[in-house]
């Protein structure tokens, strides 16, 4: 408002929240390219990836389970009333299928995924940034980048493209047998639906797409946030919150970019 | 006392010493779910006897309504957007592989928003956003020993952090799905048109919307409103060492409330199928 008087007042708000926008969005592609560039080179902790993708992907899987199982079942009760309008019992499994496949399954998953594992890696990464632990490996002249970040984004896009991969096959299952007890629809009727050739590798592959670029997505969120904590436990809290809000939001925009990219 | 203190000699101790690991394990794990299915159910029992009869706390309920309605509602109607206009799409990319005409796909996709998406969705990310914060803040409380001080103030914590939260989360949440579901539609219409060149009129057609799917979709709005907060606010209560364990609550609360809202999603809309049909 008064830039011509010369005298440094408050920013607005408006240009101050553009410019926080503004500099995380600097952050996230300085910490992507920093990855990159030791992933590329493979300069990164081995054991660390391995410790990781048992903490992050292992560990996950009961989660993973009974969301897909529940949400197959919910996928199927969705389309009930629509199946049951046309009498298309044949349908269902290419009805439930296609949209488990293309847009659920990879996108509940990675809503968990996010949940669980992006909130706790912010966790763990603002509680040795607050306790200055990240500053004594820099000490040490080992570096954060390559010893603590680059594992974990790893670890997680891999973990979210098997968790998806391993979500698709129990959704179906779930669908299939939620068909069975609310229509009378028999999973072998539902398994046929699925693979008359109305759905294909295409739909199978687009999902799996998606979730690698979700994978990216909360990987970079989660642990820019986490790096990026200050002032103590309340901090930590603000940035797990900050993470999950920026990576949910994230994965929907891309999600609608990459389904007109991929089609 | 009321509250969640832990209690130091719960029965999955008990257990430490038995001789099957296996059969320790599995124990260990039912009995620590059976606790703490115990002890949200008392969070739960404990704030709505505070709803009922405790005073009524007008500042901190319109506080937290601008926290958790107003300061949601732009994610809210980004995400609900963006949902609208993906599922019309590829919605309309399927159902043209069967069926050529698309004059339905409006009147479907409204009673599917009615009926599930709006009210889950906005739930989901509700839990993300207000789920987290709760626990964040009632986590950095108790480890602070802010919740401790409340305490000797003779002041139940429940009645003067989680019943607010869960007043405001309760009255707010079905506006703000109403307001997410139009973004939605709208978004989807214009994908309508844009890209199947669906006429608005013909896409905006209520006749399949009944009511029982408005009663299923209002059904979950109030059950999810009272989820939310009430998880949340117990796995913030509950958290414990320093800025790890604040971070730890706050995942807690991410991952339990969104399985809550799934679970209470595939019950409410089986019990709702086999009613309404």
């Amino acid at each position: 408002m008064q830039v011509e008087t010369g005298t440094r007042s408050q920013p607005h708000p408006l240009s101050a929240s553009v410019a926080r926008f503004l500099s995380v969005v600097g952050g996230l592609g300085v910490l992507l390219s920093e990855i990159l560039r030791r992933a590329v080179r493979r300069d990164f902790d081995r054991a660390e990836l391995l410790r990781n993708l048992y903490r992050m992907g292992l560990k996950s899987l009961p989660i993973v389970t009974v969301t897909a199982l529940f949400t197959g079942g919910i996928m199927v009760i969705q389309a009930a009333p629509i199946v049951q309008r046309y009498g298309a019992q044949g349908l269902l499994g290419w009805g439930a299928g296609f949209g488990t496949l293309r847009e659920i399954a990879p996108l509940l998953t990675a809503l968990m995924i996010n949940g669980r594992v992006g909130a706790n890696n912010t966790a763990e990464l603002g509680t040795m940034t607050v306790t200055e632990q990240v500053d004594a490996l820099r000490a040490l002249a080992i570096d954060p980048v390559a010893f603590l970040v680059t594992p974990r984004f790893l670890s997680i896009v891999i973990t979210l493209f098997l968790s998806t991969i391993f979500s698709d096959a129990l959704a179906l299952l779930g669908a299939a047998y939620a068909g069975a007890g609310f229509l009378g629809v028999d999973p072998g009727v539902f398994y046929r639906g699925l693979t008359t050739g109305l759905l294909g590798f295409g739909d199978v592959a687009h999902g799996l797409a998606k979730s690698i670029v979700f994978g990216c997505v909360i990987g970079l969120s989660s642990c820019h946030f986490g790096l990026a904590t200050s002032g103590g436990a309340p901090g930590v809290g603000r940035s797990v919150n900050a993470t999950v809000v920026a990576s949910a939001a994230g994965v929907f925009v891309l999600d609608y970019l990459l389904s007109f990219a991929l089609s | 006392m009321t509250g969640v203190d832990s209690s130091a000699e719960s029965p999955a101790v008990a257990l430490e010493s038995a001789r099957s690991p296996i059969t320790a394990a599995v124990g260990r794990f039912c009995l620590e779910q059976v606790e703490t299915a115990r002890d949200l159910y008392r969070v739960f029992v404990v704030t709505l006897y505070y709803s009922v009869r405790g005073e009524p706390n007008r500042k901190a309920f319109f506080r937290q309504m601008y926290e958790i309605g107003n300061r949601s509602l732009i994610f809210l109607c980004i995400v609900m957007g963006f949902i609208g206009m993906i599922l019309v799409y590829q919605g309309g990319l399927q159902t043209q592989r069967v069926v050529p005409d698309l004059s339905l796909l409006g009147a479907t996709f409204l009673q599917l928003l009615v009926r599930d998406l709006a009210a889950s969705i906005c739930a989901l990310m509700l839990a993300t956003r207000v789920g987290a914060g709760i626990a964040a803040e009632i986590g950095s409380m108790v480890v602070t020993e802010q919740v401790d001080a409340l305490r000797m103030c003779a002041t139940d914590p429940i009645d003067y952090l989680i019943r607010p939260r869960f007043l405001a989360c309760l009255s707010v949440f079905g506006a703000l799905v109403v307001i997410a579901a139009g973004v939605a539609f709208l978004a989807g219409m214009w994908t309508g048109y844009a890209f199947f060149g669906i006429n608005p009129r013909t896409f905006a057609n209520m006749s399949m919307v009944g009511p029982g799917d408005l009663t299923i979709g209002l059904t979950k709005c109030v059950a999810y409103g009272a989820a939310i907060p009430i998880i949340s606010g117990y796995c913030g209560l509950t958290a414990f060492g320093g800025s790890e364990g604040v971070g730890a609550a706050t995942t807690r609360a991410v991952v339990n409330s969104s399985l809550a809202v799934i679970i209470l999603n595939f019950v409410i809309s089986g019990t709702g199928y086999l009613i309404f049909g």
